[in-house]
């Protein structure tokens, strides 16, 4: 097989690669570290963004890769179909994004930061292409591990309380999600998912009990990963103790478990499962939309920047569950172009905040929290002065960045946040025929997006004005260059998203299309054992002896 | 791209744009006139029916003559209002882009696009309002503006949105020609109601006129061209736009109406008793926009006409008159009615202007104000729809009109006549010409359209009603003479009880607090500002703290839970019968006899892992022991052995952490049980039978039901040998079938070591645990227990004789685990069971001859060993690719080798070379890291303080 | 014979679940493994019991002969990663244990 066709295996081995090389060096030699992991990096983008084009080149385009060559059910393969490809892109970007900003100063914070850096890359995009159930489970753990050496790089008593929150909830949801695996090979006695989709519509009626078992199981593993309420309490305290780019890069770990959940539940449950066709659905529409709202709360609750990022998260991921619990293609097609804009736009914040977070002074925060009780007995006020004060470049630059954030978390206009959440709420509307009332879910799905974007506006608005408009003199933070840029760049990303909606979303239907036909992901995924079947048979007789 | 406050410059790249925009429009005219309508798209997201299209047409047109001319006479004014210290960059860069927003609203064509611009006249208005933001009420003012017109915002998306639902397509032509689709649906309530909220919001109406006055801290000039002329507009431009789609119902009716009404009336009576003359100007704002609104609701032509001549005269005369009050403002210093006076003597042309648009904004005749005026009342004396509001409509106009005579000829007489007052705090003259001629240019305006409206406003007017109304057009006479009506009398009649009002009113105003008598404690902001404050912080606080938490027990707790519910559910769901079970192969007592030990140590391990841990690790290790049996038992060699090994070192570890953890005795005041603690035991204690029990019916079920026929694992069995070239099956999986996982897995390893590492260089050791004798009872007790496994850790460097021993045994060990890796392909074992001997090979000597020595006699190095055992197994893996084969493919031969005789050797191989390779590194380095600690507490210490500081 | 390993895992994942539960950094840690130890066992018993198998290929060409392998492989996995996991853990609740001074999940005492 020609080389091209290995190039699906590439992030995977090229992130475990460079991290082992990277062993070989003494840890003194940051520099070289550096230099070596974003050549690395900027590869794995590079590679990401071919292998979507290749993705998106034809309408049913799933690509295979056997290990081991080994046909499918039985060895491991990887799968790279539009949403893989997609997620593997934005991987790259923010891991590209956390990288270049780290190198100012937090690679040094601790030893072998950008070896774990680069595991956790391998762990992620390794969930995405994995198409086996157990291989997903390993690269959970690979990413889990790598994750909880990077919250608790440079440890300081905060981040070593959240991250020990953070490893034992995690480590309890990995023995949940063992126990599922188990049961659900007991019950099908496959792994792959692909057969998994074939085989569960023949399992016994008095089986489907455990396998649905197995599955609820497997689920509440994901779930806690992707922050659903009530199983998402550790969250916003680990992504906030973190140091900036690791949180940054975290905002993608939430999303693995939502990409998983998608997939799962429309391979194992989807239309066709007979019995057990959209199980669970329920669950999560009505789990997702209660993490809305507690997420809502929450940022509307929070007074560190760092808090309200990581609620954010939770409102992000309570929106797609509950887009998922829907189980309609074109919303699920608008939450994933909401996907791509909000894992963008925290990342960006979280690195914003610690930038922003220099120049706050203390004083300020403690006035205007007051202010914020308070805020109706300001009867009478300071001489009002009529002269602006002219804002410092640095100053204004943070500023702006952390607008434009503002506006894509609260989904306002024009950038791709308020595309996102026109297109799912479009899509929600529009589930019924033209003229049909609406379903009561969808009005409530509704107003929870409409009235997060709004505490989420009330929440940004008080922070800005905290931040930027109160303190009396002002003080420059010191930003480099290599801080402000990822921010810049990942924004203008959202920018660029919004500007190219069409071509965006048209790829985002082929793909929930594909995913709600789950046919020819299956069909591609067990044919192409039987080709390279034949071929490692006849090379294991020729050498027998 | 200017220096900071380079007025002149920035001036007039402005003023130049805004007339350059101006041209443009009026390019249009012709086409517009002739009753086309321009129209550009370029799709945007045609999947989500969004298209960047633009639409000119008359009405369109008629705003965007308004905006770009009054933004440029804005920013002429601008230009010599804002002091010479300010940053004005930032100023005429907003307002730039806040009139392209304004325009964007006036002219797109697909609603979607227009709530985008609308919501972008939100966020620039924000920024405008509190562009003095050192002041405290300029900040309010901002966030008062954003969160109302903001949360409008969002319902008139959702409202469009829904229109979109019902017509299918979001271009305002194909929505104005569905109209009665629309008002026929079953959403046309919840949809009109959406829009409307957007609406009145926006143009300040009742009961969302609070943030306008509130805005009032915003620079002259933005008030001028913001809450006069545009943004308050867009919302009765909207209300205009659709109103032959959502007009004519009695909803819109009401709801309209009752708004407008309430606008209209109120508003005017608040402006009465307003002291700053910018609050006086802002109420009268809601109160005329209150009146266009309210023509709007009637559903009649004429009303629409009269509504739209309306909006355009109160743009330029109530701008002329912000400009005015910017100022007086200026010149005298002050704002507060109650300070000014005589202003006349002083600057008489100034105030001879004001004079002219405050007597249009009284609706004097004449003037603009007084024809639109007329028209009003003459639409609110015909009857529509018989209902209260109706009749009510003629009394509402009159008051509504002498009130707003009131405070016209308040705002007048306060400030340019009377006494000076002592207090004024500058000596006022006329300001510079060309900050006057702004207002000149709009006062000739309203003069001109007041005396021959026909032959000037005529026209444009027409074009205007014609592209809202289309054919319905009414016909209308502008003239100012229509001879003795009804309308005329009331006009008349509402300029006398107007002047009436003010003489009675007047001592009273002169020195009275800003607001109404009565209802001056009842101030829509405050109730919003409580609201808010209620809602998003304290409420938002509590119902965090109660919804969520920050400790982990609960989170734990919860997680189990729903794990259970989970797991539970579908049992109770489905109904099906539990099918035939296959017949349970006998019991074997030993068997049993051996999990009885399992569950004992088990339980014990939980009952004395508070007080007793090494006891618990005893105990646990027993457990373990018998799991080991047990997969011995059940014809599990290989695991049996991996987990026994893993079993040595996980204690090890354990034991070498176990002296740090503070030492805990029963009985201590902390742990004396209170009841709710001992309902907390119960609760828990119940969650974890049930998990047990959950496990134990889980595992029995499918242990008795018949495999699932055609499973993966027969093809493992039929292929190991001739495919995977090995007799264990196992480890045939482990390294050919399932590799990838094996190579997944020692990457975790290979994580956690590095990690653990990474964090004993911080580690600082608490100060109650350094001392040593807990940690020589720890080891005594320890030797006590552990007979076999004697030398602990560093006691042991004291033992001469198992040292010795143990340096002999070393090389054995090497022998022994590489005979255990060779065979492992066809015999339990393999790469990593060899590692971890290899690794206890490694830990004896330390443990032997103690850290020092042995760093100083062989070199271990343990993180390059990792490094080199995943570069081998990846290395093994993509050998494959030479072959053209994927990753991991093996290809195995058989090898003549001397003593060990006929071999099976596997490619992969190499990969198993690389898991040993790998899994030594990482356990050495973990052991020795956490043995380390003992002598290298000190320099942990240093390096900690270190790091504080360069945290710090 | 499934039964008393039914028992027994369930026993095993009860206690520790119970430790789960505890507020001491130390019960955690045991009881983690102890759970460790039930879902092993409970995979291995996903691919049903066979006592006195052959463990390794011996010619006989039917594959009911053997035990099911591939749980066993998972198992294996299963337990090395258990094993990477406990040590972190234990790494880590030792330096929480040296930064809060106290041996609480929490990092502080509950008052």
């Amino acid at each position: 097989m020609p080389f091209a066709d290995h190039l699906i295996i590439v992030p995977v081995l090229l992130p475990l690669v460079t991290g082992a090389f990277l062993l070989l060096f003494d840890e003194r030699r940051h520099g070289f570290k550096a230099a070596v992991s974003l050549v690395s990096t900027v590869f794995l983008a590079a590679v990401a963004t071919v292998l979507l084009s290749r993705a998106n080149a034809s309408e049913a385009s799933t690509s295979v890769y056997l290990l081991g060559n080994w046909p499918a059910p039985f060895g491991i393969v990887l799968v790279l179909d539009r949403l893989a490809a997609l997620m593997l892109v934005l991987a790259g970007v923010l891991a590209l994004a956390a990288l270049v900003f780290s190198m100012a100063r937090w690679h040094r914070a601790g030893p072998h930061f950008h070896t774990l850096f680069q595991f956790l890359l391998m762990g992620v995009d390794g969930a995405f292409l994995t198409g086996d159930l157990f291989n997903l489970f390993v690269f959970f753990e690979i990413l889990l591990a790598a994750s909880y050496g990077l919250v608790l790089h440079g440890a300081n008593p905060f981040r070593v309380r959240a991250g020990m929150h953070y490893i034992v909830v995690n480590l309890a949801a990995s023995s949940l999600f063992l126990i599922g695996v188990a049961l659900v090979y007991g019950v099908t006695g496959t792994l792959n998912m692909a057969d998994l989709a074939v085989r569960i519509p023949a399992v016994p009626a008095d089986r489907q009990a455990l396998l649905e078992a197995g599955g609820a199981l497997l689920g509440v593993a994901f779930l806690v990963k992707a922050g659903m309420w009530p199983l998402s309490f550790w969250l916003p305290s680990t992504y906030m103790a973190a140091a900036a780019p690791v949180a940054a890069i975290f905002a993608i770990l939430s999303k693995v478990g939502v990409y998983i959940i998608l997939r799962l539940s429309l391979l194992m449950f989807g239309a066709d499962a007979g019995a057990m066709a959209g199980f669970g659905d329920k669950w999560l529409l009505a789990g997702g939309m209660a993490t809305i709202a507690f997420g809502a709360t929450g940022i509307l609750a929070s007074q560190a920047m760092g808090r309200l990022a990581g609620y954010s998260i939770l409102v992000s991921s309570g929106t797609l569950l509950a887009a998922i619990g829907m189980a309609d293609v074109a919303v699920t097609s608008g939450a994933l172009y909401y996907l791509v804009s909000s894992t963008l736009t925290i990342a960006a914040f979280f690195l914003l905040i610690e930038l922003v977070e220099r120049a706050r002074d203390p004083a300020a925060t403690v006035l205007s929290v007051t202010m914020d009780a308070y805020g109706d007995e300001e009867e009478e006020r300071e001489p009002e002065e009529e002269i602006g004060i002219a804002i410092p470049g640095t100053l204004a630059t943070l500023g702006i960045c952390f607008g434009v954030c503002g506006l894509l978390l609260a989904g306002l206009p024009p950038l791709s946040g308020f595309i996102g959440k026109f297109a799912l709420i479009r899509a929600l509307f529009d589930i019924t025929p033209t003229d049909a009332g609406i379903p009561a879910m969808s009005w409530v799905f509704t107003a929870l997006l409409l009235m997060g974007g709004f505490a989420t506006l009330l929440a940004m608005m008080r922070e800005g004005i905290r931040t930027f408009w109160t303190p009396l003199e002002v003080i420059v933070p010191r930003v480099r260059f290599i801080e402000i840029a990822p921010v810049a760049a990942l924004l203008l990303l959202t920018a660029a998203l919004s500007v190219a909606g069409g071509p965006a979303m048209r790829y985002m239907d082929a793909t929930a299309r594909a995913l709600h036909a789950p046919d020819a992901y299956r069909h591609d995924v067990l044919s192409a054992s039987a080709r390279m079947g034949a071929m490692r048979e006849a090379d294991a007789s020729g050498e027998r002896p | 791209m200017f220096p900071p406050n380079s007025r002149n410059a920035e001036a007039w790249l402005a003023g130049v744009v805004m007339v350059g925009e101006l041209v443009l429009v009026a390019l249009c005219y012709p086409a517009v006139a002739a009753g086309h309508v321009i129209r550009s798209t370029t799709e945007w997201a045609p999947a989500l029916g969004l298209a960047f299209k633009l639409r000119m047409d008359g009405f369109a047109w008629l705003f965007a003559v308004l905006i770009s001319g009054i933004g440029f006479l804005v920013v002429l004014y601008a230009r010599y209002y804002m002091a010479p210290a300010d940053p004005i960059r930032r100023f005429y860069a907003l307002l730039l882009a806040f009139m392209g927003a304004m325009l964007g609203i006036v002219i797109s064509g697909n609603l979607i696009l227009l709530v985008v611009f609308w919501e972008l006249t939100s966020i620039l208005s924000f920024l405008l309002v509190g562009y003095w933001h050192h002041n405290a009420g300029a900040r309010d003012g901002a966030r008062m503006a954003l969160t109302v017109t903001g949360l409008g915002g969002l319902c008139l998306l959702a409202g469009v949105l829904l229109v979109g639902h019902i017509v299918g397509s979001y271009d305002l032509d194909t929505v104005l020609a569905s109209g009665d689709r629309i008002r026929s649906s079953t959403l046309y309530v919840p949809l009109l109601v959406l829009i409307l909220i957007g609406t009145l919001t926006k143009s300040a109406q009742f009961p969302f006129h609070f943030w306008l006055p509130e805005a009032m801290a915003a620079p002259t000039p933005v008030s001028a061209y913001l809450h006069s002329a545009t943004m308050v507009k867009a919302g009765v431009f909207l209300m205009a736009r659709l109103w032959p789609v959502l007009a004519g119902s009695p909803e819109w009716f009401w709801i309209v109406g009752v708004a407008g009404m309430a606008s209209f009336v109120l508003g005017a009576f608040f402006a009465i008793f307003q002291q700053d003359i910018k609050g006086l100007l802002a109420y009268s704002t809601i109160s005329h926009l209150g009146l266009i609104t309210l023509l709007l609701s009637l559903g009649s032509p004429l009303g629409a006409v009269a509504a739209i001549f309306h909006m355009i005269n109160h743009a330029t005369f109530k701008a002329s008159l912000f400009m005015a009050a910017g100022i007086i403002d200026h010149e005298a210093g002050t704002r507060d009615m109650r300070r000014l006076g005589g202003l006349f003597r002083f600057m008489p042309i100034t105030a001879t202007l004001a004079m002219v648009a405050s007597a249009a904004m009284a609706g004097v005749p004449l003037l603009n104000g007084f024809l639109s005026k007329e028209m009003f009342i003459a639409e609110a004396i015909e009857t529509h729809a018989i209902s209260i509001l109706d009749t009510a409509a003629p009394y509402a106009a009159v008051i509504g009109s002498a009130f707003a005579v009131a405070y016209s000829i308040r705002f007048i007489h306060g400030v340019f006549f009377g006494a000076v007052p002592a207090d004024m705090p500058r000596q006022p003259h006329e300001p510079p010409f060309l900050m006057r001629l702004p207002i000149l240019f709009l006062v000739a305006v309203c003069l001109v359209v007041g005396v021959i409206p026909g032959r000037t406003l005529g026209p444009f007017l027409h074009i205007a009603t014609m592209a809202v109304l289309g054919p319905a057009t009414p016909t209308y006479s502008l003239v100012v003479w229509h001879g003795f009506t009804l309308p005329l009398a009331l006009s008349v009649l509402a300029l006398a009880l107007g002047a009436i009002l003010y003489l009675a009113l007047r001592r009273y105003l002169a020195y009275c607090e800003a607001g109404p008598p009565l209802l001056r404690r009842l101030k829509g902001q405050h109730i919003f500002e409580r609201a808010l404050v209620t809602l998003s912080w304290r409420w938002a606080r509590f119902i965090e703290s109660a919804l969520g938490t920050r400790r982990l027990q609960p989170q734990l707790r919860l997680l189990v839970l729903i794990a259970l519910v989970a797991a539970i559910w579908p049992f109770w769901a489905s109904q099906s019968g539990s099918g035939t079970p296959m017949i349970p192969t006998a019991v074997d007592p030993a068997f049993a006899a051996l999990w009885a030990i399992g569950c004992i140590s088990a339980l014990g391990a939980a009952w004395m892992a508070k007080f007793h841990r090494l006891a618990a690790l005893i105990l646990l290790g027993g457990a373990g022991l018998v799991t080991c049996i047990t997969f011995v038992w059940l014809s599990a060699p290989d695991l049996a052995l991996t987990q026994l090994l893993v079993e040595i070192v996980t204690s090890v570890l354990i034991l070498l952490g176990l002296r740090w953890l503070p030492k805990r005795f029963p009985g201590k005041a902390a742990e004396i049980a209170t009841a709710a603690a001992g309902l907390r035991r119960a609760r828990d204690l119940g969650m974890a039978v049930l998990a047990g029990a959950g496990m134990t019916l889980a595992a029995y079920t499918v242990m008795t039901r018949p495999p699932p026929d055609g499973g993966i694992s027969s093809f493992f069995l039929k292929n190991a040998y001739t495919g995977g070239g090995g007799n264990n099956v196992v480890n045939v999986i482990l390294v050919d079938f399932r590799g990838f996982d094996t190579f997944g897995e020692i990457t975790v390893l290979a994580i956690v070591a590095l990690t653990v590492f990474a964090l004993l260089r911080r580690f600082r050791p608490a100060p109650d645990s350094i001392e040593a004798p807990e940690q020589q009872r720890i080891q005594t007790s320890f030797d006590e227990a552990r007979p076999e496994r004697k030398p602990g850790d560093t006691v042991s460097e004291y033992l001469l004789v198992p040292s010795v021993i143990m340096q002999w045994l070393f090389p054995v060990i090497i022998v022994f685990a590489a005979y255990l890796f060779i065979r492992g392909h066809n015999l339990p074992g393999g790469g990593f069971v060899a590692g971890i001997v290899m690794a206890a090979a490694f830990i004896l000597q330390y443990m032997a001859a103690g850290t020092r020595w042995v760093e100083s006699h062989l070199k271990v190095l343990p993180v390059r060993w990792m490094g080199a055992g995943l570069l081998l197994a990846a290395g093994a893996g993509a050998g494959s690719w030479l072959f053209g084969y994927p990753f991991l493919t093996s290809h195995s031969r058989y090898v003549e080798l001397p003593l060990i005789g006929k071999l099976h050797a596997a490619s992969a191989i190499f990969f198993d070379l690389g898991v040993f390779a790998l899994v030594m590194g990482a356990t050495v380095l973990m052991l020795i890291a956490l043995a380390h600690q003992s002598i290298r507490r000190l320099r942990a210490a240093k390096i900690a303080s270190e790091a504080a500081e360069e945290r710090a | 014979m499934e039964l008393t390993l039914a028992i027994g895992i369930g026993v095993l994942v009860g206690s520790g679940v119970w430790l789960l539960l505890r507020p001491r950094t130390y019960q955690v840690i045991v009881g983690l493994s102890l759970i460790a130890y039930g879902v092993n066992l409970f995979i291995f018993s996903m691919g049903r019991l066979r006592v006195g198998a052959p463990p390794v290929l011996n010619g006989a060409a039917d594959p009911a002969a053997y035990a099911d392998p591939a749980p066993q492989a998972l198992v294996l996995t299963a337990i090395v990663i258990g094993f990477a996991t406990t040590a972190l853990f234990l790494v880590v609740l030792l330096v929480s244990r040296g930064l809060t001074g106290s041996d609480h999940v929490d990092g502080k005492e509950r008052r």
